[in-house]
């Protein structure tokens, strides 16, 4: 195997990896704090990508049809934990079942209003064509993907370690009553992070419409790579989350390239030994 | 004389309700017209599912959501010896039993040390890398072609032959479960739903009777798919989708969890609704999304659990001294995960947080 070949892979994996960041990130984050495994993540990946590809269609703008994808996402998440998650707060499993059948709810109805064709977001041609490396050419966009999940890695990780809101946030994961006693409002916290965390995946789904196309059916996919991440990671770690979806993505990437058939057998062999060994986790706490 | 003397009356109305029922499953063939009689094997082949998905879920308050991975996989056996080899049956069904008995036996390690949530999505990963690879192994799967060829045994071939093939294996299905879910194992399996931390201090191997649960619930998973794959005789990648775990799931959770009765009515419900509202309604998937959160909103302790609420407040007048002994049986989802308890009809019941 000739050296330009594995490091197109290796950046392959990597900028897929940072495109599951946008997705684990919010994740994990929503877990940490409200112990809500959100199974619907992977209908908000579809649909805010589908929300962005017919706003870039509409006014030919990628940098709008970003944001309208993650806006249309960050107002999904409020309703579903405002309206859908509040009156059950606390019961763990009705909480993520309902997830269940939101995801049914929005992989069907992007059928039927998208259709099942697989579609691309189209690029503007500032993002189109390839970076000359010199040893080789790689597509600018995957590029681009990659520095944006390193930037919203060190973003998010400031937000966190630096302002008052990631100290609240903090605290909520270390002890959710203690907090709430202390004079905050818990619950406001608690929207504030799934709506974010919704938002960064609506993002994700625009971005990744570009990388990967959009197909309903397709949020199952990203569903799973997601919680391959967070299981290896750890649920409500961020480092997990980064770590976690580097390793995902060249799993799966070279995995593809190496094994086609048994693709899934190269993100589920290190996930069982995982979970063998820490079945929290890398990063996670019991 | 005496025996019925010494059932309570809940036990004689359930003793004629079984009976009840059980005339009436047997009797359906003879009433009812072909299409209905198929409509009914496939709710107890569903039901078969559900009952494997509700022995984890509601005795051991472990929730799979990858179990059509087992379902899938011992279909899988089937179809690929009848189609692919041409073997007879006594081959489909040992082949379907080991295949999946050996994928529940991976799938039971990998999760038998984690609990709740993360036992949820560690078997989401599992049910979805089935279908992963029922996708991508074409030369053993067919792929989304799937596998034809699949015919039922001789003895089982016509329709009403099947049903009651179908019956049968869901009365022994559900006979053994009710002496599983009595027994000592069963009980511990109940301890590990109220706190496994309590169950660890008591000497208990949390994760052996994990194990076991598994395989057990495994054992009706692998007998589903058998089911399953003659119900069609076709097996496709539908057979491993996420969506038809949720629904087996679902089933569990509609009917009530932690009663045997419960995933069976749970599954004639979800059956009946998908294939005769199916013909009027092209987005079945979301009405199946719908269900699943009005359910969580509103009906969390499913149709058991409304009937057990209703007839406890008949028994108040009927038989108080037996309705005070019954406050604290019943058992929903908000229990299974050991979260505050809230309805009336939980009421006497004791449990404690100290996992969360």
């Amino acid at each position: 195997v000739d050296t330009r070949f594995l490091l197109v892979q290796l950046l392959n994996g990597l900028s897929f990896g940072g495109l599951l960041f946008f997705v684990a990130s919010g994740f994990t984050l929503i877990f940490g704090l409200m112990r809500i495994v959100n199974l619907a993540h992977g209908g908000f990946f579809l649909v805010g990508g589908f929300v962005g590809l017919s706003t870039i269609r509409l006014t030919g703008s990628f940098i709008l049809g970003v944001l309208a994808g993650g806006v249309a996402i960050a107002l999904l998440g409020a309703f579903t934990e405002r309206v859908l998650l509040r009156p059950i707060r606390g019961m763990v499993l009705p909480e993520v079942l309902l997830t269940v059948g939101l995801s049914f709810v929005l992989a069907d109805m992007s059928l039927a209003i998208w259709g099942g064709d697989p579609v691309s977001v189209p690029l503007p041609d500032l993002l189109r064509g390839s970076f000359d490396f010199g040893l080789m050419r790689y597509p600018r966009y995957r590029l681009v993907v990659l520095g944006g999940a390193i930037v919203l890695g060190v973003v998010m990780w400031l937000l966190q370690s630096r302002t008052r809101m990631g100290a609240m946030v903090r605290a909520g994961v270390d002890d959710r009553e203690t907090v709430a006693a202390l004079g905050i409002n818990i619950y406001r916290v608690f929207t504030g992070v799934f709506v974010f965390g919704a938002m960064l995946v609506g993002f994700g789904g625009v971005l990744g419409g570009a990388m990967l196309g959009l197909l309903p059916g397709e949020e199952v996919e990203i569903l799973l790579l997601g919680l391959v991440v967070v299981i290896i990671g750890g649920l409500g770690s961020l480092p997990g989350a980064a770590i976690g979806s580097a390793l995902v993505g060249l799993l799966d990437t070279f995995g593809r390239a190496f094994f086609p058939e048994l693709s899934y057998f190269t993100l589920f062999a290190p996930m069982a030994i995982v979970l063998v060994f820490r079945p929290t986790g890398l990063f996670g706490r019991a | 004389m005496q025996l019925v003397q010494r059932l309570s009356l809940t036990q004689r109305v359930q003793v004629v309700l079984l009976v009840v029922f059980l005339g009436a499953g047997v009797a359906a063939p003879y009433v009812l017209p072909p299409f209905y009689v198929s409509i009914l094997s496939l709710s107890l082949v569903f039901g078969m599912f559900a009952l494997s998905i509700n022995l984890l879920a509601g005795y051991a308050g472990l929730v799979s959501l990858g179990h059509a991975g087992i379902m899938a996989t011992s279909a899988y056996g089937v179809g690929y010896v009848a189609s692919r080899l041409g073997g007879g049956v006594g081959q489909q069904l040992t082949t379907a039993v080991i295949a999946g008995l050996v994928v529940t036996a991976i799938f039971a390690v990998m999760a038998m040390r984690t609990s709740a949530v993360y036992f949820l999505m560690v078997t989401l990963a599992q049910g979805m890398t089935i279908w992963g690879l029922s996708m991508r192994l074409a030369r053993i799967t067919g792929s989304e072609n799937g596998l034809r060829g699949v015919y039922r045994p001789e003895a089982i071939a016509p329709y009403w032959k099947y049903y009651y093939f179908c019956l049968t294996m869901v009365v022994v299905a559900a006979g053994l479960l009710w002496v599983i879910t009595r027994s000592p194992m069963g009980l511990a399996m109940r301890g590990l739903r109220e706190s496994e931390t309590r169950m660890r201090m008591l000497g208990y191997n949390t994760a052996l009777q994990k194990f076991y649960a598994f395989m057990l619930s495994g054992v009706f998973a692998t007998a589903s798919g058998i089911m399953y794959a003659y119900y069609n005789q076709f097996v496709s990648p539908t057979a491993a989708e996420f969506v038809t775990s949720g629904k087996g799931v679902l089933m569990a959770i509609l009917g009530g969890v932690g009663t045997i009765a419960g995933p069976l009515i749970g599954a004639v419900i979800i059956v009946a609704i998908e294939n005769l509202l199916s013909l009027y309604v092209t987005r079945w998937p979301t009405i199946l999304g719908l269900l699943f959160i009005f359910a969580m909103l509103f009906w969390r302790e499913g149709v058991m659990g409304a009937i057990s609420v209703t007839w406890t407040k008949a028994l108040r007048r009927l038989a108080p001294a037996e309705a005070a002994r019954r406050e604290h049986l019943t058992v929903g989802l908000d229990q299974a995960a050991g979260a505050p308890v809230t309805a009336d009809a939980s009421a006497g019941r004791h449990t404690d947080k100290t996992e969360d």
